[in-house]
């Protein structure tokens, strides 16, 4: 069964059926385009105010450390597994979510994921 | 590796990331929310310890680094370190849906495939680290909750993150 997993994954991937990627990207493009990523969401959120550190262990407040560069590691994962690298070895597209996360943690995050009721403490 | 030998190893190994992963950020210290309450109050009149049964709440009510940790293994098992980090992301919106911050199960989860991409080198697999987290699951949830709950309370010591109350 997990060689089918495999498989199936693999084929898809080889074969590009999502994407219009150009070539496989090595191991240090990869390490390369995730720390790129993660710079570029961190620079991004700071640049539009958002706080660097949590407040403390409970809050639901964003700020630039968490959740933004997961978001974008996420994202570009999505894009890495499925062979779609685009163009720069991938730094380009690495660069553009990483726009996009700081983006999207400071103006829809919370429209999106509200705090629950009650703001920060939940307790009943 | 000997697959049981591998099986048990990794067990200890998903136990303790987390473990001190949830414990590190406070799963102990205060319910979530209500249900978490609710099961701590439960193990507490079984004469168990009230910080170990906030702590097996919490796990119960929302995807923390348990269910981070095995998500992870999943992960990397069908798409290999980015499926790892795929994992820490919907673990993080799963987290958001069920009125938790989201740290213990990102950081969890973060931690595991690191975990799982070191200990490939001397040949544990992903399956066993699946199997070896539903174990780990099983010790904390299943066997014995009063007991678990006493030991939990123990290391939430340690960590200084004893609930206050």
């Amino acid at each position: 069964m997990f060689d089918l997993v495999h498989l199936t994954v693999n084929s898809l991937a080889t074969a590009n059926v999502y994407g219009l990627a150009n070539i496989t990207i090595s191991y240090f493009d990869m390490i390369l385009d995730y720390l790129v990523a993660i710079v570029i969401s961190i620079i991004i959120a700071l640049i539009l105010r958002v706080p660097l550190m949590p407040s403390d262990r409970y809050s639901f407040n964003v700020s630039a450390i968490f959740p933004t560069p997961i978001i974008a590691m996420g994202i570009f994962s999505f894009f890495l597994v499925l062979n779609y690298t685009f163009t720069f070895n991938g730094l380009l597209l690495a660069a553009i979510i990483g726009i996009c996360s700081g983006l999207f943690v400071k103006y829809l995050f919370n429209y999106i994921f509200p705090s629950p009721e009650g703001g920060d403490d939940i307790n009943e | 590796m000997n697959e049981i030998i591998g099986i048990i190893l990794a067990a200890v190994i998903c136990w303790l990331n987390f473990v001190i992963v949830d414990t590190y950020f406070g799963l102990p210290e205060q319910p979530g929310v209500k249900g978490a309450r609710i099961i701590g109050e439960s193990v507490k009149e079984r004469k168990g310890d009230i910080a170990g049964g906030f702590f097996q709440g919490n796990i119960l009510c929302s995807p923390d680094a348990s269910a981070g940790t095995l998500m992870a293994s999943i992960g990397y098992l069908v798409l290999g370190i980015p499926g790892g980090i795929i994992a820490a992301f919907l673990i993080f919106i799963g987290n958001r849906l069920c009125a938790d911050p989201g740290y213990a199960g990102t950081t969890g989860s973060l931690t595991a495939t690191v975990l799982i991409f070191i200990f490939s080198f001397i040949g544990l697999t992903p399956e066993m680290f699946i199997v070896g987290m539903v174990i780990a699951i099983l010790t904390i949830q299943g066997i014995d909750q009063v007991r678990a709950s006493i030991i939990l309370g123990k290391i939430a010591e340690k960590f200084n993150r004893h609930a206050k109350e």
